[in-house]
């Protein structure tokens, strides 16, 4: 057993800090205003390696796996949270096109989402739910050389932006019955609907994809028939939740700076607040949460790395990540006191950052019922 | 085109609030900061592979460092140098500039002919400025310094732009030369994810001082013409007179100072 | 022919177009007043061509020998030349100390003249001194300012030093006293190691930092670009220059130009204004000559508050809109 990185992934760190650093922060107020993800940053991003780094070389990826993906998520997410929630999203795509794509997929819809020449996304949820996979209603029906599709889904994140879609519909019945789609933003009766406007990590836009008697060519049905909930599972397993992990701690780093710069610098009767025992408990407490998280999530992307199977874990880290995100950012405005609140002050959103991030990628309560069940399967129940 | 760079790994300046000096070993404790590429080298590495892409050719990184400095030069090949070589010996520890140029000069010799050395103008750390025109005495080749432009035309003079105060000059010459460049220089690419990985694949060389011909005494602590006689942290006037109240108070104090003593 | 030169401590004195830059001057009262306890004579030494006038002139700032090296070749600095013009009369006459301006030439004059003789060199001093048995030793700020090394030179002479512009006061010219002395230098056109096509000012718009009477800095506690205009109005409003440390210059807020400090500008202002700068050394070697400095920092323990005269603890965002606005109505008043 081995805690400590690699000088690979310790180069690769510090290049996407000076990267996100650099290049990010100039968009920022942009961002929280339109809640518009900048996608100016897109080719930048495809030629850093960012966008394909779980991608194989072959098809324009880094190919660097899923630790170097969790490191690069949480360095742009120490800038601005929102960014490596949009490309967590992406990266979710370039997954499911890479394992369950053929040749003629993978070459054509790959290379150009590495590049940032093209976005992607990956769309599950669907207005009646996100959760219940199963009782997915959007429909795929073969007719001749294509599939029609119809349907909506919701709270998806690049929708508007992206030009790539994985799309999970039904083409039969019950579990069995889910087909994954490749669909491009302009294929006929294609459409993005309704934007949401989220109060936090409002940079990565969010919204609906509607189809209307859209029409997908046969080739571009991803794996086989029936494949579609293995393929929407797995992608959550492998690359969602990790990645949620991932941009919780972005927001962690963030949570931590911003407590103990304001704790340093403001003073109270005279000396500075961060001698007050109230201040350093809370201090302490984000530290923990930070490396707890870090701990957790990073073990995801050694097990992802190893092919250890690792559905209760990564569960587990997203769960734990995100809320601690969440808990951290409230403390850290406890420690701000009123500015905590004021638009001036980074902690607001990293808080409602937080918040977002919780929903986001699976809910905690079906994380949850993951780790129940494999803390039931250790006792052989 | 052959050109070699000189880079000095320096704690990272992101991390400096950390230094701390210790009262009684007098020397600065960098314990935990990690390293990087100073950061005018950078311009000077992205000058060396701007002109490899124009000219085609070679691009050495030297360096003269503790051997726990590899990580450093593994980022200066990521950035798309071909090769390191690493001068590192407990005899070249303490060289003071003479020192330092003139291991670099003997590194350099070992590997052969160049066209151009590229240095940044100065280290942050040190500040001294004065590696890249000893280097170039010990040498014998012609220098300039604070470079801000180059051009170079194939059978020609090459045109190196030396920022002087309130201006520049332009000068004419010939290769080999060493040259020192300011910020002004370029932007320094970043390191991508698979520069990372083609990097592992490249070499460092490490020299030690049998790997190089020491004719002259200048190496090391022992060597160095100037020794540190004193470092200490910097002498304090004694606190300030402070100006207290709510903001207003502070303002309207502070303007009234300002005005009778004729500001304003 | 030349004479036997007396001289311990050389001056290089460094001129552009017959024009000196003033580092050379100050540099000459500060050699007169290291020498004296020593009884050492001082000599200023002038490179270039046709420098007559430039050296009746030193001569005038009380040095006892004006070196010459006059030659068509050296009209233009080139580094190797002028090596070339004064390694003869160095290793010839032995000085003990030989004392640069840490400019563009001084900076790199200096150490390609110190390798060629092997000795040791000190850089961008702001503080010499010279001990009884003449061992110079030199005050270097080192990593950011964050220490202060002091540098001496045991085994080598001649110990040279280049020194920041400013640190030292330009002395009042009196009468001449001290006589010229011709070096020959005595050079080829292969001396040259480049050859200098053109030298142009830059018609950037200068910040007048240097020369202003009032400066307003800004540190890395402004927190913003957006935050910065605050520096700016303080600046305008006192008819001042705006300077910063290094992070807000690396951060886009202020310009290279601006910056103050060991790697930056020495300003010598009347008044100096330090906002959100917390006073690493780095940055106050460059405003330690202002008559007044004052510095606002939200942090009570910012060591700018041991270095300045007047502090002010809280945050730039309620003191300096309030002070701004009450500069300007003094401004407004009528004078008397």
């Amino acid at each position: 057993m081995e805690f400590k990185f690699s000088d690979r992934e310790e180069l690769l760190r510090k290049t996407v800090r000076d990267y996100a650093e650099k290049e990010i922060p100039p968009y920022m107020e942009a961002m929280e205003e339109t809640g518009e993800f900048p996608v100016e940053l897109l080719k930048g991003m495809g030629q850093m390696g960012i966008l394909g780094v779980i991608t194989a070389p072959e098809y324009g990826g880094a190919g660097m796996g899923a630790l170097a993906r969790i490191v690069v998520l949480e360095e742009l997410g120490r800038v601005c949270p929102a960014i490596p929630m949009a490309i967590q999203v992406h990266h979710m795509c370039t997954y499911a096109l890479s394992t369950w794509g053929n040749e003629e997929q993978k070459k054509k819809y790959l290379p150009p989402l590495c590049k940032g020449e093209t976005m992607g996304v990956v769309a599950v949820t669907e207005p009646s739910g996100g959760s219940d996979v199963g009782g997915m209603q959007t429909t795929a029906k073969l007719d001749g050389d294509k599939y029609i599709l119809n349907g909506r889904k919701c709270f998806i994140t690049n929708s508007h932006h992206a030009d790539t879609w994985v799309v999970i519909a039904r083409t039969g019945e019950g579990g069995k019955g889910l087909s994954a789609f490749i669909v491009e933003n302009d294929f006929p009766g294609a459409k993005a609907g309704r934007k949401e406007n989220k109060v936090g990590l409002r940079g990565a836009n969010t919204g609906e994809l509607a189809f209307n008697n859209c029409e997908v060519p046969k080739e571009n049905l991803l794996g086989n028939e029936g494949d579609g909930m293995t393929t929407a599972i797995q992608d959550i397993v492998q690359c969602g939740r990790p990645g949620m992990a991932a941009v919780a701690l972005g927001i962690l780093n963030g949570v931590l700076e911003q407590a103990v710069k304001f704790a340093g610098e403001r003073t109270l009767y005279g000396k500075s607040i961060s001698k007050l025992q109230a201040i350093q408990w809370h201090i302490a407490d984000i530290y923990a949460d930070l490396e707890i998280s870090r701990l957790l999530t990073y073990r995801v992307g050694w097990m992802i790395d190893q092919k250890i199977n690792c559905a209760a874990e990564s569960a587990l880290a997203k769960q734990f990540a995100c809320e601690a995100a969440a808990r951290s950012a409230r403390k850290a405005i406890e420690i701000h006191g009123s500015y905590g609140i004021m638009h001036e002050y980074a902690v607001q959103r990293l808080l409602r950052d937080a918040v977002v991030t919780i929903p986001a990628g699976g809910t905690a309560e079906i994380a949850k019922l993951v780790m129940f069940r494999q803390a039931l399967s250790m006792f052989g129940l | 085109m052959r050109i070699i760079v000189c880079v000095k790994p320096v704690p990272d300046p992101k991390h400096w609030n950390r230094l701390q000096l210790d009262p009684k070993t007098r020397t600065l404790v960098r314990k935990g900061i990690p390293g990087t590429i100073n950061p005018l080298d950078r311009h000077a590495l992205e000058a060396a592979l701007t002109l490899r892409e124009q000219e085609g050719g070679e691009v050495l990184v030297v360096s003269m460092a503790p051997e726990d400095s590899q990580p450093v030069l593994k980022e200066a090949l990521a950035m798309g140098a071909d090769r390191a070589v690493l001068l590192s010996d407990r005899v070249f520890a303490g060289s003071d500039t003479l020192g330092t140029a003139y291991v670099l000069s003997v590194g350099i010799e070992r590997l052969g002919e160049f066209d151009l050395i590229l240095c940044g103008d100065e280290t942050i750390d040190g500040g001294t400025a004065q590696v890249s025109a000893q280097l170039a005495e010990f040498l014998g080749t012609p220098n300039v310094m604070h470079v801000s432009g180059l051009e170079v035309s194939p059978g020609k003079p090459w045109l190196a732009r030396s920022q002087i105060e309130h201006g520049y000059t332009l000068v004419e010459i010939e290769p080999p030369m060493v040259l020192s460049v300011v910020k002004t220089i370029n932007t320094p690419r970043y390191v991508t994810l698979m520069n990372i990985l083609e990097a592992e694949q490249k070499p460092i060389e490490v020299w030690s001082a049998n790997d190089v011909t020491l004719s002259e005494p200048w190496a090391g602590l022992a060597g160095s013409p100037t020794q540190m006689a004193d470092l200490f942290a910097p002498e304090r006037k004694g606190m300030a007179e402070m100006i207290t109240g709510d903001p207003k108070e502070q303002a309207a104090k502070l303007a009234d100072r300002l005005h009778r003593l004729g500001f304003c | 022919m030349s004479d036997q030169v007396e001289s311990k401590i050389w001056v290089f004195v460094e001129q552009r177009r017959h024009v000196v830059a003033e580092v050379g001057l100050e540099l000459l009262g500060k050699a007169r007043s290291l020498a004296e306890p020593l009884q050492w004579k001082v000599a200023a030494v002038l490179v270039g061509h046709e420098l007559d006038a430039l050296a009746e002139m030193v001569l005038s700032f009380g040095v006892d020998e004006a070196l010459v090296a006059d030659d068509a070749l050296l009209e233009h600095y080139c580094n190797q030349a002028y090596v070339k013009a004064v390694e003869g009369a160095i290793r010839q006459y032995e000085p003990q100390a030989l004392l640069l301006g840490a400019t563009a030439m001084g900076t790199d004059f200096a150490p390609r003249l110190a390798a060629r003789l092997r000795t040791g060199l000190s850089a961008h001093c702001i503080d010499l001194d010279l001990t009884p048995d003449g061992q110079l030793l030199s005050l270097v700020p080192g990593w950011g300012g964050n220490v202060m090394a002091r540098i001496s030179c045991p085994k080598t002479r001649p110990q040279v030093a280049t020194v920041l512009p400013g640190v030292f006061p330009v002395p009042e010219p009196g009468r001449a006293r001290g006589r010229m002395v011709s070096l020959n230098p005595q050079l080829q056109p292969e001396d040259l190691g480049y050859r200098v096509v053109e030298t142009k000012r830059e018609e950037a718009p200068k910040s007048g930092l240097e020369t202003a009477e009032v400066v307003v800095a800004g540190g890395w506690g402004v927190g913003s670009k957006a935050d910065w205009t605050r520096v700016e109005e303080l600046a305008a409003a006192l008819n001042g220059a705006v300077g910063a440390t290094r992070p807000p210059v690396d951060e886009g807020w202020a310009e290279e130009k601006q910056m103050i400090g060991q790697s930056g500008r020495t300003v010598r202002p009347r008044l100096y204004i330090g906002l959100g700068i917390s006073g690493h050394m780095h940055h106050l070697v460059g405003v330690k000559s202002s008559e007044l400095s004052v510095a606002i920092n939200s942090d009570p323990k910012a060591a700018i508050f041991e270095h300045c005269h007047v502090g002010l603890v809280g945050d730039l965002k309620e003191i300096v809109p309030p002070l701004v606005e009450a500069i300007k109505q003094y401004s407004q008043q009528e004078p008397g």
